[in-house]
């Protein structure tokens, strides 16, 4: 027996679409966004950095996208065909969709592609359960996978570091070295490191016939301006500044200050992307005393963390303890965390802690280091001695990814995991590597999602996982987190979502 | 001076030797991974040593040195990790941008700091010398980063006569050039007006007050010339070292200003390098400052000469 999972998608998605209000759409006018950093990579397979992921998804397309909830829709595929014992899937590519090179996209393209990032893909774990791809037609392509897994399509669709379909001839080139040339509404331009990347529209586009309106990163793309230009602006006062000079349309990250200030001036939109993110506190489970159920449970009871994220990110952010979105079937209404003193003390003097001084890693960026010292701050109420050690991403990351030493505490944000679904969130702390302490029941669980077909069953499991979390303190869920976007009132019909999304906006 | 100049350059070639070993030493020490760059903090262990793999830092340090040092004698620096090109064409592309910002700074710094000293010389315990000096103390004291922000702020927002950052380069449009570089300019050069004025103003009065300046005067020669020819002139020679490290600070001073006015120039470049750990650019950045410092120094020893006979280049 087979199932059409494409009939349900796209009726779904049709269904949802919202009528947006009659504006008289502009064409032209090149589109300037501010973003804080650059990418490390336009090879789409080479990294997951969110800064690559703005520009990226605007260059690329995948088989399936995400859309507006979330959901896995056809995107350069028009469906999947699954087989019985859910081993197999049969995509069917569009036809008639041309790379930017003016070559027409055909099945040893997606094959090419999807080969090279189950080698080397920046999450090519995403593809794990892939047994074999290929092409069974010029526009069918024939997947086969290990073993069941429920969150293919999800997994084909993740925009973290896009499984995306390039051309075959840049697939076969290194890790890092493919030319920005896909199928997207936008082509590359240039780069100029420091400075900006310039993308122009891509006039040969023709926008998936199969929706009507703008759905996530799925939908119909319709471009109304030339070109998008994306400045790699660090400072947050240049950023603001040249807003308000008129140099750029949209500051991808401000902060809140000139929110506040910007609000009501009719020359300026500020839209609150939230939720964007987690905050997330992790605990080192191979370091004393984190390794002790009930200091971890003393920490959980002492914290207060809406203090903590009022801090981080006033007025930006929201208390919510489910660890994926609202929004998402998977989503729950978690009880928030309560900070009990008294019940932390006794906890904490079960514990095996004796006032020993305990690392806290953390990055600069502000708010996490916020956090990190209102969480100081709380700790010393209950009697742990904490020290914050501030570095910069790699330095921290490179200690709390690899390292049983060095830390006990560590703070940043899960931004792409809750909003890709369940197994991505529960990804991370699968053979311990979030907390760097094996857990089997938790490894189980993640095969268990994996493997289970149905929807309700997944549910259960999430459940169960997001009390383990709460229930062993395995780490914190602090709350949820947002960005302020602040446009300039000429860009129009613009909507906060994963990235800046530059289709179906124009320029007055 | 062939020979002595020859001698200096070929002298300066085991400092580049040090600084690389320095330099290659430092990145060892510190700690970080630029595979971290790539990759968002749901990563796994497992991805970072994959794209590791990629970058070929999965290797001992001791082989990437030797390769390095085999490729740079023959005149290359390697790759970047992060910007897909050349160190060395990432390094040629900003060169001109951070020397035009210091060289219109440096001159700036020259003009209105000399003159500023001059003045203040000549007013000595005067209104003006005291104003001027108080001026001055305010320029060395304003942090660039501050100084730019304020700018910005003043004169490309509340009163936009200047763009708030960016860059256009001299080729492409020399007005538009200009006008972007005028304030990362001033900023940049704000310290060091400070500086060359304090020192100008020092000098001369050192040297107003010797015996040939009285005998100058007494021989009845103009004050103009007696100020400009026999007391500026003398008085040059300190004033020449503090503007051979004047260039270290400006290009120094340039890293901040290149990120409060967002110039995609060498200092930004750097900054961006030594926060995303991509070490053959930090590399072949270092050895760049360093082959620059030793040239500065090395004019300024060769003008040393040329303004005072009685320095004889050994």
């Amino acid at each position: 027996m087979t199932r059409r999972v494409v009939a349900l998608s796209l009726a779904a998605a049709l269904a949802i679409v919202a009528v947006a209000p009659t504006q008289a759409q502009k064409r032209g006018g090149d589109v300037v966004i501010a973003q804080t950093q650059a990418p490390p990579s336009l090879d789409p397979h080479a990294t997951s950095a969110q800064a690559a992921r703005n520009i990226n998804l605007h260059v690329f397309e995948t088989l399936y996208a995400r859309d507006e909830n979330a959901r896995a829709v056809p995107d350069l595929a028009t469906g999947a065909t699954v087989s019985s014992d859910g081993l197999s899937y049969v995509f069917t590519l569009r036809r008639g969709v041309k790379f930017h090179n003016g070559k027409d996209m055909t099945a040893a393209d997606v094959v090419a592609s999807l080969e090279r990032y189950r080698k080397a893909g920046a999450s090519a774990s995403l593809v794990g359960a892939i047994d074999s791809v290929s092409a069974t037609g010029a526009h069918q392509v024939t997947v086969r996978l290990k073993s069941v897994q429920s969150a293919l399509l999800l997994n084909l669709s993740s925009p973290r570091a896009p499984i995306a379909i390039m051309p075959a001839e840049e697939a076969a080139q290194p890790m890092g070295k493919a030319q920005p040339i896909g199928t997207g509404p936008f082509r590359f331009v240039e780069f100029k490191p420091d400075s900006h990347v310039k993308l122009a529209r891509f006039d040969a586009y023709q926008p998936n016939p199969a929706y009507r309106e703008r759905d996530g990163f799925a939908g119909a793309k319709v471009v109304h301006v030339d070109g998008v230009i994306f400045r790699f602006m660090p400072e947050g006062g240049a950023r603001d500044a040249a807003l308000q000079a008129g140099q750029i349309h949209l500051n991808e990250s401000g902060d809140g200050t000139t929110a506040a200030r910007l609000a009501g001036d009719a020359r300026y939109q500020v839209i609150k992307a939230l939720p964007f993110a987690l905050q997330v506190l992790k605990f080192n489970h191979a370091a004393p005393p984190c390794n002790d159920l009930h200091f971890r449970r003393a920490v959980a009871q002492a914290v207060d963390a809406e203090a903590i994220m009022g801090t981080a990110f006033p007025a930006i952010y929201k208390m919510d303890q489910s660890w994926v979105y609202a929004g998402s079937p998977y989503h729950s209404d978690r009880p928030l965390l309560k900070q009990n003193l008294a019940a932390a003390k006794a906890s904490l003097a079960r514990s095996g802690y004796k006032g020993e001084k305990l690392i806290f890693i953390v990055d600069h960026i502000r708010p996490n280091v916020d956090a990190a010292t209102v969480f100081q701050q709380q700790m010393a109420l209950l009697g742990v001695n904490v020290e914050l050690k501030v570095a910069d991403w790699p330095t921290v990351s490179a200690i709390g990814l690899k390292s049983d030493e060095g830390w006990h505490f560590w703070t940043h944000s899960f931004g792409i995991e809750p909003f890709e679904g369940p197994a991505s969130v529960i990804s991370p702390w699968v053979k311990g590597q979030g907390q760097r302490r094996d857990d089997p029941t938790i490894d189980a669980w993640f095969d268990k999602i994996n493997a289970e077909m149905n929807g309700d069953a997944q549910r259960r499991i999430f459940a169960d996982f997001e009390a383990r979390m709460a229930d062993e303190a395995i780490a914190l869920n602090l709350g949820q987190l947002g960005l302020f976007q602040i446009a300039s009132a000429r860009l129009k019909n613009f909507k906060a979502f994963r990235i800046p999304r530059m289709w179906g906006v124009w320029l007055e | 001076m062939i020979g002595y100049t020859l001698r200096r350059v070929l002298a300066s070639l085991p400092v580049l030797g040090l600084v690389s070993l320095i330099s290659f030493g430092l990145l060892w020490l510190v700690p970080g991974d630029p595979a971290a760059v790539f990759l968002d903090a749901g990563a796994s262990a497992e991805a970072l040593e994959r794209v590791r793999r990629e970058l070929g830092l999965d290797r001992p340090l001791l082989q990437r040195m030797g390769h390095w040092y085999a490729r740079a004698l023959q005149g290359d620096l390697g790759q970047s990790l992060l910007l897909n090109r050349s160190v060395t064409a990432a390094l040629l592309e900003r060169l001109p941008v951070t020397l035009s910002l210091a060289t219109l700074s440096f001159v700036l710094a020259v003009l209105l700091g000399g003159v500023a000293g001059v003045l203040a010389a000549l007013r000595h315990g005067r209104a003006v010398d005291h104003g001027l000096m108080a001026l001055a103390v305010l320029g060395l004291s304003v942090p660039e980063f501050w100084l730019g922000m304020v700018l910005i702020w003043a004169l490309a927002v509340w009163l936009p006569l200047f763009p708030p950052g960016d860059y256009v380069a001299f080729a492409v449009d020399p007005l538009r050039w200009a006008w972007h570089m005028a304030l990362p300019t001033f900023t940049l050069a704000c310290v060091q007006v400070g500086f060359v004025a304090r020192m100008t103003r020092s000098s001369l009065l050192e040297v107003l007050g010797q015996d040939f300046v009285r005998s100058a005067r007494a021989k009845g020669l103009p004050e103009s010339q007696v100020v400009l020819r026999h007391g500026l002139a003398n008085a040059l020679m300190p004033v020449l070292t503090v503007m051979g490290i004047m260039v270290g600070a400006l290009l120094g001073g340039a890293v901040v200003t290149e990120q409060v006015f967002s110039i995609p120039g060498l200092g930004r470049l750097i900054v961006g390098a030594v926060l995303s750990r991509d070490f053959p650019l930090i590399q072949g950045a270092l050895l760049l400052l360093a082959l620059i410092y030793l040239l500065v120094n090395l004019v300024v020893d060769l003008l040393y000469a040329a303004i005072d006979p009685r320095v004889r280049l050994a």
